[in-house]
């Protein structure tokens, strides 16, 4: 069952790289939030119910419900537009998330490491890479965000994959880079969103020194 | 007594060339012909002796400087000398009828046939030699003259262009070549190949595998791999269409054949070399076909589609190695079998569709395909061998094409149970890559025949001269008879096949036996289910036939939804064809777009033209040579074209030799004695 | 044999579940099952009009279509029991031969020399080149996993057993119907209906065939849908008996034709420009699903 949440994982990274509108986006995050729950609850059977509890919340609560309809309040107020505005065409996103995919399969045969369950590996490094992929290629402040979420759900699978011995410190690092990102972005917004109109990128490089 | 049919052979050309003063122009022809057809029977007759009787030897006592000159003739051999054989056969009795409407410029004309008499035999004979020294010279001979039977009009400027770029890069092949025979004389002192097994089989295998590379790109120089293979699509253009048949078929298999001798000799660690040649070949045989969808000249597509071809004959010939080096005999079985059939009917449809192109040429006098169009009711022999080559060519049943691919996919298939990761990875690479190949020769070769023989002239001014004149034809009918008999009964060429494969299974156990036996039962049985195919197609056209004729029937225009215009101007052009493809791969390729935008209320006529040209040419070849070029210019003063200067540098120069020994000399003792202190 | 007759059957009523389908699904009571092959054999009795811009090739195309697809149904096997072509490797022809029938029916559309059907060929070309290494990707990974390299010797030694094999069984299936909707020209990469420039791959290359040409072109359409499905079929039943297996493989193929019927009716058409990726997205999942199998047959740890 692990398995199968983990490829849906994948799949739902490939549907990332083809999708047109920030809403979809959004969807699939709310996607992936629910599959690292359900893995979550699958993998980690050795942890006292306070610590797994604590997890959950996070994952459910966090990744799936409130950090999307954070997204989705800052778009809305900012009347950003639906596009996500790619650099590269779709189908360039969609051959190089795939490169992506298969470099990690050969990759992780390399690993000759026995603790290491080898499927948490390659989705990982696909997410962590796909993720950066995305920062890369779009020109949107809000992209930026997603990406970095994606990034994120990435780094938590790996965490997932040394075993039960999770520590806390991964834990609550994680919640607090949640928190640092959409705390920072949203005061952001809405303090700078009243003044430049178009949350472009592009446009940050005006705030150059000279 | 094949000793002296080889002789025969040889002294034939001497003899030919010699008589060439005593005869017209018209008789040169002839009797060049005449030549070159007795030479294909001495050699098919020795061929087939080899394949009845088994290997013959024999030697030839040295000077020397070369040692003893042995002469091999083996499976391997046989097969290639049998495939050079038979396009050259059918290429000169083309060339013949070619040939005629030049026949004013008779110094040309007779440089030509020495020249190609000189390619046939040089041919042949590397086929047979063994010995270092003596495959150069005969390799440099072939060079040479190739280049001049492709310069045959060499009063245009861009085929003067085009035959040097192809001698610069042939002698690059050659300097690698050459690099490697002295590497192997100067360790074993002896120019025989088999020293070249012996020689291998002492060295650790990365000594091994550094001569295989330097024989690899020298073959693969002549053979077209990517990124050797910038010289292809401009020879191939500008020579005369029977000689791109030729080249095609013939001249790069030679590259190949360099390949498989030297696999055949070199022992070292096979799975490295089997996993580069993969690599190569499938990014050859992709970059080939991507960029030949682009192209506009009819004769630089086909060409690029030669590289394409390569590439699968170079994955074939790849899997074989990891077959080897793997101790898979599957995979060997089905890699070399793939690749050896494969060369065969490679040289056959190519030099078909060559010489259909020679036809639309003499027909038209152009290679733009842009201009032409509704070619097969002027030229209806023409056109259905063209299509029949086409089919042949994407690979699709029943004919030739589908028999190799499916060789070569039967042992990727099978090689998918091995235990390791990333052998099978590297198998799924090659399987996507060929299948991707299919695809894209599909999308090239609609094109090419849609938009030349299909639809109406694109452009009206364009003539075109008929009748065609059946010799011009009857060449092309028989090498679409060999196309069609392989693939319907690929069995009668089986035992050659399986005497040339089991070459390289030095060890062939029972089981590896039965798998060979099994893979020629399954390509037996295609060969039936593809006249199954042919047959149901004609039974179902018979039936149609029967019902449509029972019924009214009439002729009209183009419906196309209603739309009655100028349905000339509207179809569409090769270009809009492949539109949507060329945005895709807008990286890969490097096109140089004219667009002129409609302006104003009434618009002139606009046009957009794209040029097509090659990224791994600007990068490797064009852009360094401009670099060495920006820093060489930075010395012409030394060039200034006074004699004086000129001998002012040979006074220096003398200076430097006279004085050098002392210089040195004297900076040893002060050496010496600063180490003294 | 009895692959033949049964995917023959299918044919017949398989559009016809489709199109009351997508007519239930649009509140009307639709026309009967058998309608489209009605109209096929109204077809047949009609006569034809030739263009004069045509060849050979357009009057030999249809025929030739059909007779490809013909062929590759002759080694579609049903479970346990072979077609009638079987031998190792035969998937590849399998494809090869589909893409005979394809190359000739594009040069029939360029035949023409009308820009409409170009442009529909032109499409037709990319869409289907981009959708081989699916095929051959999903072929690659059942032959991982089975051992076997024949059609027959895969279907039949495929079972499912663990829980991730189920998520790949599920996969597989959605690639071949989406394999089946791209091949036939349906929603949501065509609109079969609509005869605007902007939509149209394959209905428009067949916009001058008419009469007796026509009905085998569209049978042809209705063969290859029943083609899929028995493909699709043979992923379930792997080595059940023949009372079993028949019955499972006209319900498989009845849902699909259900599926396919829902599918066009609620998803709008894509993009034209986005069809490319939409089309490789299949070889990707594709990837994934031999990842998967080299997951289960251990080879990867």
């Amino acid at each position: 069952m692990i398995d199968i949440l983990l490829i849906t994982l994948t799949m739902s990274l490939l549907y990332m790289s083809i999708a047109n509108r920030l809403a979809t986006y959004l969807r699939i995050l709310v996607m992936q939030g629910l599959i690292l729950f359900g893995t979550t609850f699958l993998t980690l059977t050795d942890l006292n119910t306070l610590n797994l509890l604590l997890i959950m919340l996070e994952t459910l609560g966090f990744k799936a419900i409130a950090v999307p309809w954070f997204m989705n309040y800052i778009i809305k107020k900012n009347h950003i537009t639906r596009e996500t505005e790619p650099y590269l065409p779709n189908f360039i996103s969609l051959l190089i998330v795939t490169v992506i995919l298969v470099s990690a399969i050969i990759l992780s045969s390399f690993i000759e490491e026995e603790f290491l369950d080898k499927t948490f590996f390659v989705v990982a490094f696909s997410t962590i890479f796909s993720g950066l992929y995305l920062i890369v290629s779009r020109k949107k402040i809000i992209t930026h965000v997603i990406g970095y979420i994606v990034i994120e759900n990435g780094v938590f699978v790996l965490s997932l994959a040394v075993g039960n011995e999770m520590p806390m410190l991964v834990n609550l690092g994680i919640m607090l880079d949640i928190f640092a990102t959409v705390l920072i972005l949203g005061i952001f917004f809405n303090k700078i969103g009243d003044v430049i109109k178009d949350p472009d990128v592009n446009l940050l490089s005006n705030l150059k020194d000279n | 007594m094949e000793k002296l049919l080889i002789e025969l052979f040889n002294l034939l050309t001497l003899a030919t060339i010699l008589s060439f003063p005593f005869f017209k122009i018209k008789g040169k022809g002839i009797i060049s012909l005449i030549a070159i057809s007795s030479q294909v029977v001495l050699a098919s007759i020795v061929a087939f002796s080899v394949f009845l009787n088994g290997p013959i030897n024999f030697s030839y006592p040295g000077s020397w400087v070369t040692g003893v000159i042995p002469m091999r003739m083996d499976y391997l051999s046989a097969w290639f000398m049998l495939v050079i054989s038979f396009t050259f056969l059918t290429g000169s009795w083309y060339g013949f009828q070619y040939m005629k409407k030049y026949k004013d410029q008779t110094a040309n004309l007779t440089m030509h046939a020495v020249a190609l008499m000189f390619a046939y035999t040089t041919l042949i004979d590397l086929c047979i030699v063994q010995n270092g020294f003596v495959m150069l010279v005969v390799w440099e001979i072939m060079a040479l003259s190739s280049f001049i039977i492709v310069i045959f009009e060499h009063y245009k400027k861009e085929t003067l262009k085009a035959g040097i770029n192809y001698l610069i890069q042939s002698h690059v092949g050659i300097l690698f070549l050459t690099i490697a025979f002295m590497w192997v004389k100067i360790k074993t002192g002896s120019f025989d190949f088999q020293a070249i097994t012996d020689f291998t089989v002492s060295q650790p295998a990365i000594g091994g595998i550094g001569l295989f590379l330097c024989f690899f790109v020298g073959f693969g120089i002549k053979a077209g791999f990517v990124p050797f293979h910038t010289w292809l699509p401009k020879a191939h253009p500008a020579a005369p269409a029977h000689v791109s048949g030729i080249m095609s078929g013939v001249i790069i298999k030679i590259g190949i054949y360099g390949i498989l001798r030297m696999l055949l000799l070199i022992k070292t660690d096979m799975t490295v070399i089997g996993y580069f040649i993969v690599a190569i070949s499938v990014i050859t045989g992709i970059y080939g076909v991507m960029l030949a969808i682009v192209q506009h000249n009819f004769k630089k597509l086909l060409a690029y589609h030669s590289i394409e071809n390569i590439g699968i004959i170079g994955i074939g010939i790849g899997l074989g190695c990891l077959g080897v080096g793997f101790g898979n005999q599957i995979m060997t079985i089905c890699g070399f079998g793939g690749a050896l059939l494969h060369t065969l009917n490679h040289s056959l449809f190519k030099s078909l569709l060559f010489y259909s192109s020679g036809n639309v040429y003499q027909a038209t006098h152009t290679m733009d395909i842009e201009k032409l169009g509704g070619l097969i009711k002027k030229m209806p022999h023409t056109s259905y061998l063209f299509l029949l080559g086409a089919l042949a060519i994407c690979g699709l049943p029943p004919f030739n094409g589908f028999v190799s691919e499916f060789f070569v996919y039967s042992g990727l298939f099978q090689a998918l149970s091995s235990d390791k990761v990333v052998p099978i990875l590297f198998l799924l690479f090659a399987i996507i890559g060929l299948s991707l190949i299919g695809g894209l020769a599909l999308i090239c070769f609609t094109k090419v025949f849609g938009v030349v023989f299909l639809g109406t002239p694109r452009d009206k001014q364009i003539e075109v001269q008929v009748p065609e004149k059946s010799m011009s034809y009857i060449p092309l009918y028989f090498v679409g008879l060999m196309i069609v008999l392989i693939g319907v009964v690929p069995f009668l060429l089986a035992p050659f096949l399986i005497e040339t494969i089991q070459l390289y299974l030095p060890s062939l156990n029972f089981s590896g036996y039965q798998h060979l036996v099994l893979m020629m039962e399954n390509l037996t049985s295609i060969g039936w289910y593809s006249l199954g195919f042919i047959a149901l197609t004609a039974a179902l056209y018979g039936l149609r036939h029967l019902v449509v004729s029972s019924r009214k029937m009439q002729e009209d225009n183009t419906w196309s939804c209603g739309y009655i215009g100028d349905t000339d101007k509207m179809q569409y052009t090769a270009s809009s064809f492949v539109r949507s493809y060329r945005k895709l791969m807008e990286p890969f390729l490097l096109i140089r777009k004219e667009k002129v935008e409609a302006s104003g209320l009434y618009p002139k006529a606009i046009d957009q033209v794209t040029h097509p040209g090659d990224k791994v040419e600007k990068w490797l070849i064009d852009k360094p040579l401009t670099f060495i070029r920006g820093l060489l210019n930075r010395f012409a003063f030394l060039q200034n074209g006074k004699i004086q200067f000129y001998i002012l540098y040979g006074i220096i120069f003398i200076g430097l030799v006279l004085l050098l020994p002392v210089i040195i000399h004297q900076i040893s003792v002060w050496i010496l004695f600063l180490n003294q202190l | 044999m009895i692959s033949l007759i049964i995917i023959l059957l299918t044919s017949l009523f398989f559009m016809g579940i489709v199109v009351r389908t997508k007519s239930i699904a649009s509140g009307r009571k639709g026309p009967g099952i058998f309608q489209p092959m009605y109209d096929i054999f109204r077809l047949f009795k009609k006569g034809t009009v030739y263009s004069k811009t045509t060849s050979f090739i357009f009057k030999l195309a249809p025929t030739a279509y059909l007779a490809s697809v013909l062929m590759a149904i002759l080694m579609v096997p049903h479970g346990n029991s072979p077609g009638l072509i079987s031998f190792n490797g035969d998937f590849v022809m399998f494809a090869y031969t589909l893409a005979f029938g394809k190359f000739l029916l594009i040069i029939s559309a360029l035949d023409t020399g009308s820009s409409f059907e170009g442009m529909g060929a032109s499409r037709e070309a990319l869409y289907s080149m981009l959708v081989e290494p699916a095929l051959f990707i999903l072929m690659g990974s059942f032959a991982l996993f089975t051992g076997q390299t024949s059609f027959q010797g895969i279907f039949s030694l495929l079972h499912f057993g663990s829980d991730i094999s189920y998520l790949l069984g599920a996969l597989a299936t959605a690639v071949f119907v989406m394999m089946a909707m791209i091949e036939n020209s349906r929603m949501p990469f065509d609109d079969p209906k609509t005869h605007l420039e902007l939509t149209m791959v394959h209905e428009v290359m067949i916009l001058d065939n008419s009469g007796f040409d026509l009905g085998l072109i569209q049978y042809t359409t209705h063969l290859k849908f029943a083609m899929y499905g028995a493909l699709i079929a043979n992923l379930f039943i792997g080595q059940l008996p023949l009372t079993f297996s028949i019955p499972l493989f006209f319900v498989i193929q009845v849902l699909f034709a259900i599926a396919v019927g829902i599918i066009e009716s609620f998803r709008a058409r894509f993009r034209m420009g986005h069809n490319p990726q939409y089309i490789f997205i299949l070889s990707s999942v594709a990837l994934l699903l031999f990842f998967g199998i080299l997951l289960i047959t251990g080879k990867f740890f």
